[in-house]
């Protein structure tokens, strides 16, 4: 990102830590309500060495869901139906190296850098890593996730990914 | 059960009904290494797709068992496999998983070959080796002893003398045609890959991959939550936006089946609930016409994974996949899986068959983790009792019959026998008879 805005930064890193603590506190509904209704939540693949996939219409990406598709993924998480997803695991998720600038029609771009620790009897211990990129939107009730995309380092998965704990 | 015979952990009875597998087959160590070197070392095994080395000097990392091996397309368009070894000391010569080397340049001394494996450098050679040291010693690159492809997918085996892949594929090309033949143009693997692990033993998958008996126990949730979301965004415009939930939910409503292809490759097949959500479905006149409606029948009304012994299957129920399950240790099995798409399908279609994939086939998905955490616990009971307990495998035993049936018929496909109903366990007798033949043969 080129520019950086300190003040901009400092409040995109608020929203950033609240998203966090509602996944790690499985506050599903908080969680969701940072979503724009228009939002995309997206993890790329990876693809080769050094890349990952690019555009969701043409390349497969390890996550691509609009507002719908994440309220499914509670509906997954809460019905406890899921074979894979219950017990939940616990999650600690750590973010960080926060930058944030205004983009043309007032959008906000902020990346970071993420980790979660996942931790469940039965399995291993899970450590994931990778980058953020948001776009956030200036509401009445304050900054919105419009778009979040998530760069999974794993290129061996070790575990499920679901949206709780990348 | 150190030294257990396949035979003795197969307990396979035609004339009494009987057909059971120990679960030792599963988690006994010492078998592993003997698949490994009975099975894996003298089958073909899947490498890649042609699409993934179009370009010369394009290469793919691969694996038979435990030996790395590598395909790449040579400077006069041939694809072949060499073993990923540096033929000085054994270094590994590709650099990633995929790429273009037209030049494979070892990255520990610097010798070189091109993109056929002819050795074009060895670096001090004057200086350093003699004329009968070189040759005493072979630069270049060592081929696998035989690759062969069928349809675009390609395979390599350790055993000069394995039967044709025709052969080995036998009565499954039919089903494997139905894949290759989706588009005039050919077909691609798209760009995006997975690799993904599972503690459990490499038949585990196997099994599952043609289990039918799973799906509305494992995957309802899959069901519910696509049904949930599709309730919540409304009516797609595009019916195949549309993720049929009633072949999992309502298995009374459609026709459904497994068969025995020979060889150890098993079908399970289910019509779709609704087939204007195949991605597929727009290519149905062309596809026709040129297969005829039998075909087109199979190819878009009804979904099919065809598992290809020992540990390769391709899939069309939700989405077109491939996928790959590497044994790594009896408890440990890495898998790889990609989308394959017909080359020219029209960009809406493109879009639902990849948002499809994506929520099944990957470990991001909401299926996939579901299987693999049902085949991790089934590994890890199955360890009670040293693995003594049989897995009776009678579900559907009733209802099995000698040869094909009408839908087999209609495809020209000849299995050894045919189930009507994909909850049954029979056609595991296929891989099961196919590995005890490869366990206890010479
Ligand atoms: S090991 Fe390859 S050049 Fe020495
Ligand atoms: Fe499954």
């Amino acid at each position: 990102m080129s520019g950086f805005d300190a003040a901009l930064t400092a409040e995109a890193a608020d929203l950033l830590y609240r998203e966090a603590w509602h996944l790690d506190s499985r506050d599903w509904a908080a969680w969701l309500a940072l979503y724009s209704e228009d939002a995309i939540f997206w993890a790329p693949a990876i693809a080769g060495e050094e890349g990952f996939s690019g555009d969701p219409d043409n390349d497969v990406s390890l996550i691509y869901l609009d507002r719908a598709g994440l309220e499914a993924r509670i509906f997954r998480i809460e019905g406890r139906d899921s074979f894979a997803s219950a017990p939940l695991p616990h999650t600690a998720h750590v973010v960080g190296n926060v930058r944030a600038a205004e983009t043309k029609g007032a959008e906000i771009e902020v990346s970071a850098t993420w980790l979660v620790n996942s931790f469940r009897r039965t399995d291993p211990p899970i450590l994931r890593a990778g980058r953020y990129a948001y776009t956030l939107r200036r509401t009445a009730a304050g900054l919105a996730i419009a778009r979040k995309t998530v760069y999974v380092l794993d290129d061996r998965i070790v575990g499920p990914i679901d949206i709780f704990n990348i | 059960m150190t030294g257990a015979s396949a035979q003795s952990l197969v307990d396979d009875r035609p004339g009494d009904g009987i057909f059971r597998v120990r679960r030792a087959a599963f988690v006994e160590p010492a078998l592993f290494e003997r698949e490994l070197e009975r099975i894996f070392q003298r089958c073909w095994n899947y490498i890649c797709h042609d699409s993934q080395v179009r370009e010369r000097g394009q290469y793919v990392r691969g694996s038979i068992g435990r030996y790395p091996v590598f395909a790449i397309r040579g400077l006069d368009g041939e694809i072949r496999c060499f073993h990923d070894s540096c033929p000085h000391r054994g270094s590994m010569l590709t650099r990633g998983r995929s790429g273009v080397q037209p030049t494979i340049t070892c990255r520990y001394h610097g010798w070189a070959f091109n993109a056929d494996g002819r050795c074009i450098r060895v670096r001090g050679r004057d200086a350093g080796y003699s004329r009968e040291a070189l040759e005493r010693l072979g630069t270049d690159l060592k081929p696998v002893a035989r690759v062969a492809s069928y349809r675009g997918f390609v395979f390599a085996s350790l055993d000069p003398d394995v039967e044709d892949l025709e052969t080995f594929l036998g009565g499954a090309r039919p089903f494997v045609d139905l894949m290759a033949d989706q588009s005039e143009e050919g077909m691609e693997v798209l760009k995006g890959e997975s690799t993904y692990v599972m503690r459990a033993n490499w038949k585990l998958q196997t099994e599952n991959s043609t289990d039918g008996y799973h799906v509305a126990t494992v995957h309802r949730n899959f069901a519910h939550t696509v049904r949930q979301r599709e309730a919540l965004a409304g009516e797609a415009d595009d019916a195949r936006a549309r993720t049929e939930a009633s072949r999992i939910l309502d298995l009374e409503s459609i026709s459904s089946g497994g068969y025995d292809m020979g060889n150890g490759h098993m079908i399970n097949w289910s019509d779709r609930g609704s087939p204007e959500s195949a991605p597929l479905n727009e290519a149905r006149g062309a596809i026709a016409a040129r297969f005829g409606e039998g075909k087109a029948r199979w190819m878009i009304d009804r979904g099919r994974t065809v598992t290809i012994f020992p540990n390769f299957f391709l899939n069309d129920v939700a989405s077109t996949c491939i996928r790959l399950w590497r044994p790594v240790a009896v408890d440990l099995t890495e898998i790889d899986t990609w989308c394959l798409a017909p080359i020219g399908e029209s960009a809406a279609a493109r879009r639902a068959r990849i948002r499809k994939y994506e929520d099944f086939f990957l470990p991001s998905s909401i299926a996939v983790p579901d299987d693999v955490r049902a085949m991790e616990v089934a590994h890890a009971g199955s360890l009670a009792a040293g693995g003594e307990a049989w897995n009776d495998l009678a579900l559907g035993y009733a209802t099995m019959v000698e040869g094909a049936d009408d839908a087999a018929r209609e495809l020209g496909a000849a299995p050894l026998h045919s189930n009507p109903g994909r909850e049954s366990e029979t056609p595991f007798y296929a891989f099961w008879r196919e590995w005890r033949r490869r366990m206890d043969g010479p």
